[in-house]
């Protein structure tokens, strides 16, 4: 089947956090409660290289949260979505500290909380609440192999313009969520 | 470590939203970048989403945080729902009729008492089209004198335009930019304050629009540029009469466009002289070359954009850099043709004319500037002030204009939520919001946009359309001038205001993304300013030298308003303000998701922190000549040492309960422009609370 992915390119991002408040609106979650975070990251080289770097669930091809969770309260579907089970969830917050890209969240309720892709909107046809509202196209969503073929695209401009830059998610640690990293 | 598996239940940490089919469309109103958004309500129709809307062909879908949050604004605590008039310290609550009685009591008793210019507005947030017309109307039959926004943000650009080209608005949409071969930005970090129109720069820069980004602080819009000028803090004008004086000297600039649309060319060539490119360097810290290589752009790449931001508009020396800058793009013809210009926030419809009956007219007795109103506040000539806006966060020497208003007879705030100036009246009184206002929304791509209204007010809530008419009413004026909806109102504009005269509301609604003014009867819209090279002021020319009748000249800002006769080492940094994407004036900050958005800091270069003895989230107490506050540090290499920045907003009853910055801003004025100074103040900062040495 085909499967579906989503790219957030990270060169592109200009930190106006449009996504985390889109996640929180479409996702009801609490106050001080978030799935999806950008940070500002600066480094000195021979000048100054700062870029926004985004923080929410890979939805990765093997999830370690998924082989860890004592309860199977973590499953990845078919449709390569990984999708926590709040109601089985006991809350003892092994995934948080297994997890590889720092995606699992204790939530306010002491549980654990973690991006769905908007599993909800996706059903309907719609894409991720935080590709809806991303200004700059920072953020896509679409056919994996399409995706690819854009974020190669991205890749190479860049390359051209001097920047260095990578593609996380796509080789041995799989991820439905492709990260287009400034290094 | 004991264990705390936790049991099961409590409640489920989200709730994703239900799928709903009857969206209703509206135009964010917020940074005047004029988004297209779509409203989801819950049964008691309140506010349950908001989203881009896809059909709007300027932001296609995409939103920032702004709207979003303001639907928490809405119905938060702070909002204001029915009259209340203060009594012995405590708000109590009224009707209308009572509020509306006593305040047109006291209008005409000091009218009478005291003359018309005892009493003012402060009233940069009037509301929508219909509230700005009926504002306008009433100010004309009762000789009020209003200060709005401009004196705190668009003054001296809007009056430097005015004098060099006729008009003070924006020549050309924003989205010319994909047009264009050049985009200079200056002092503008477009990509955090109007984050949802973003897309049309970075489109236009890979279409090949080369885009240079001139800025003290590393921004956001400077990341995403081809080439960004860091430059140091106040020395626009000098890059920019450099810029002119190398365009000239070589032959770069459009001989045919300044012989023929600009008068005062030989003048302004006499008044940059002597600003060589070296010069320009010594002053700015920008490489000579990289001055040189710039001009040699700006000749070659035509069209050219110009796109100015507060960085150089509220400073104590904008006069001459909005002057020499706009003055660059005459001289390089870069005006009228498409892909050129100059994009600004500020897009003006217009006033309305012949509409008021001369012997109805009252003219204002005595008028003040901005600056001397603090004074005319403090010393009693002024008795009376209707406020709808937040005057003592958002205007300079916050302190004092709150100290001011509070030592005024009868003060009336006419507001959205219970902020800082609202507590010091004598009367408050509750606004709508614009989602529960209808009216035509200008926007930075020059269009008027009409927008229904999208939730009905859930308290007594009245539009300043509203309160200004039934205000005329029971102070006796003639009231049959005022429109009694945002529809008649529109209508009433259309007849009196040629430049949108073609625009009808339904025009606008069947126009996705709205239709461009000015639009005169004939309905041919004008996207762009000056098409014809005929220029509004009265030689029909570009008044190149028009801007003051003393030449352009370069004032250091340590030697402006505000700075001047300070002490280097009694105030060794500077401070300033720039916004962030979550904020808009200090509207946004009721929000829960602005808060967790953002929290007050002060941006400071490393060196600056090891200078002062703070960590990252350290309190420093930041002194100038007008007050001190205290921010947690913030540190960065995105400013210069010796700079710090921090936002604008907030305000000691805001939920952030956080001292304004604008308090550490003395009242100054910008001497060419006329707006008052909110950047590049001398200051002094320190460890607060015992930390550092």
């Amino acid at each position: 089947m085909s499967q579906h992915a989503m790219l957030v390119d990270e060169s592109r991002c200009i930190g106006c956090k449009s996504c985390t408040v889109a996640c929180k609106q479409e996702n009801g979650l609490q106050t001080g409660d978030w799935w999806l975070r950008v940070w500002r990251r600066e480094q000195l080289k021979d000048h100054l290289v700062r870029y926004y770097n985004t923080q929410s669930c890979r939805h990765c091809a093997d999830p370690v949260c998924q082989a860890v969770c004592p309860v199977g309260a973590i499953q990845r579907g078919e449709d390569g979505l990984v999708i926590q089970d709040d109601a089985k969830c006991l809350g003892c917050h092994v995934c948080v500290t297994s997890c590889p890209h720092n995606a699992m969240r204790i939530m306010t309720n002491g549980k654990v909380g973690k991006c769905t892709l908007c599993s909800h909107r996706l059903a309907r046809g719609k894409e991720p609440a935080c590709v809806s509202v991303c200004p700059v196209n920072s953020r896509v969503y679409g056919e994996r192999e399409e995706l690819l073929l854009e974020a190669n695209k991205r890749l190479s401009e860049l390359r051209t313009k001097g920047l260095r830059v990578h593609l996380e998610g796509t080789e041995k640690e799989q991820t439905a969520v492709m990260y287009l990293l400034v290094t | 470590m004991g264990s705390y598996v936790r049991t099961r239940a409590l409640t489920s940490s989200s709730e994703p939203l239900d799928h709903d089919e009857e969206l209703r469309t509206s135009i964010c109103c917020l940074c005047n970048g004029g988004c297209g958004i779509k409203i989801s309500l819950d049964q008691e129709g309140k506010i349950k989403a908001v989203f881009g809307d896809p059909e709007n062909p300027y932001n296609k879908g995409k939103i920032c945080s702004k709207p979003m949050e303001i639907a928490q604004t809405l119905y938060g605590p702070y909002r204001v729902r029915y009259p209340m008039k203060k009594v012995n310290g405590t708000f109590e609550r009224i009707s209308w009729d009572e509020a509306l009685d006593l305040i047109a009591q006291k209008y005409n008793q000091y009218i009478k008492e005291n003359g018309t210019g005892s009493i003012v507005g402060i009233t940069s947030k009037i509301g929508g089209s219909y509230s700005k017309l009926a504002h306008g109307i009433f100010s004309e039959l009762t000789g009020l004198v209003n200060y709005g926004t401009g004196p705190i943000c668009t003054d001296s650009e809007a009056n430097v335009r005015k004098k060099l080209f006729g008009d003070g608005s924006g020549t050309s949409p924003l989205s010319d930019v994909v047009n264009s071969k050049i985009l200079l930005i200056v002092g503008n970090n477009t990509a955090q304050t109007k984050a949802g129109q973003f897309h049309w720069i970075t489109e236009a820069k890979r279409r090949g629009t080369r885009v240079v980004v001139i800025d003290t602080r590393f921004t956001e819009t400077a990341q995403a540029a081809d080439l960004f000028i860091q430059i140091r803090p106040g020395t626009d004008a000098a890059l920019g009469m450099a810029l002119l004086n190398y365009v000239i000297k070589n032959g770069l600039y459009d001989p045919t466009f300044v012989s023929k649309h600009t008068n005062g060319f030989e003048k302004l060539v006499q008044d940059v002289s002597t600003f060589t490119t070296k010069r320009a360097e010594e002053i700015t810290g920008v490489p000579q070359n990289v001055i040189e290589k710039l001009a040699q752009d700006l000749a070659t790449l035509k069209p050219g954009m110009l796109f100015e931001g507060r960085g150089i508009v509220c400073v104590n020396n904008a006069g001459a850099s909005l002057w020499a800058f706009e003055g660059l793009m005459a001289i390089l013809g870069n005006i009228g043709k498409p892909g050129s210009g100059i994009i600004s926030h500020i897009n003006n419809t217009g006033g309305i004319s012949n509409l008021i009956q001369p012997n109805d007219v009252m003219k204002p007795d005595r008028k003040r500037s901005s600056s001397a109103l603090y004074k005319d506040m403090e010393e009693g000539d002024v008795k009376m002030v209707l406020i709808s806006g937040n005057p003592c966060a958002t205007w300079p020497d916050s302190a004092r204009m709150s100290k001011a208003i509070e030592g005024l007879d009868f003060v009336v705030s006419h507001t959205l939520v219970m902020d800082d100036s609202a507590v010091l009246a004598d009367i408050v009184l509750p606004a709508t919001h614009w989602l529960e206002e209808a009216g035509a929304q200008p926007s930075v791509h020059r269009v008027l946009q009409w927008k229904n209204k999208t939730v009905e007010i859930r308290g007594e809530e009245k539009s300043g359309g509203d309160f200004y008419r039934l205000l005329a009413e029971r102070m006796g004026l003639n009231s049959s001038y005022f429109p009694d909806s945002s529809e008649s109102a529109w209508e009433l504009e259309r007849k009196h205001n040629k430049n949108v005269t073609g625009i009808s509301r339904e025009r606008m609604l069947a126009t996705p993304g709205g239709v461009h003014f000015p639009c005169s009867e004939i309905g041919k819209e004008n996207v762009r300013l000056f098409a014809n090279g005929v220029f509004k002021t009265s030689s029909g020319k570009v008044e190149l030298t028009g801007v003051s009748d003393a030449p352009l000249d370069y004032v250091d800002t340590f030697d402006a308003p505000g700075n001047n006769g300070l002490s280097r080492e009694e105030f060794p940094y500077l401070f300033s303000t720039n916004k962030v994407a979550s904020h808009y004036h200090t509207e946004c900050q009721y929000s829960d998701w602005a808060n967790e958005m953002e929290q007050p800091y002060v941006e400071m270069h490393p060196l600056t922190a090891l200078e002062i003895g703070v960590k990252e989230g350290d309190k420093v107490r930041v002194e100038t000549v007008a007050g001190s506050i205290v921010l947690a540090a913030k540190i960065t290499q995105s400013v210069p040492r010796g700079f710090l920045s921090t936002q604008p907003y907030f305000g000691l009853q805001s939920p952030y309960r956080q001292a304004p910055a604008n308090t550490l801003f003395p009242v100054a004025t910008d001497p060419v422009g006329g707006n008052l100074i909110s950047k590049n103040i001398m200051c002094n900062a320190k460890a607060e609370g015992g930390q550092g040495s």
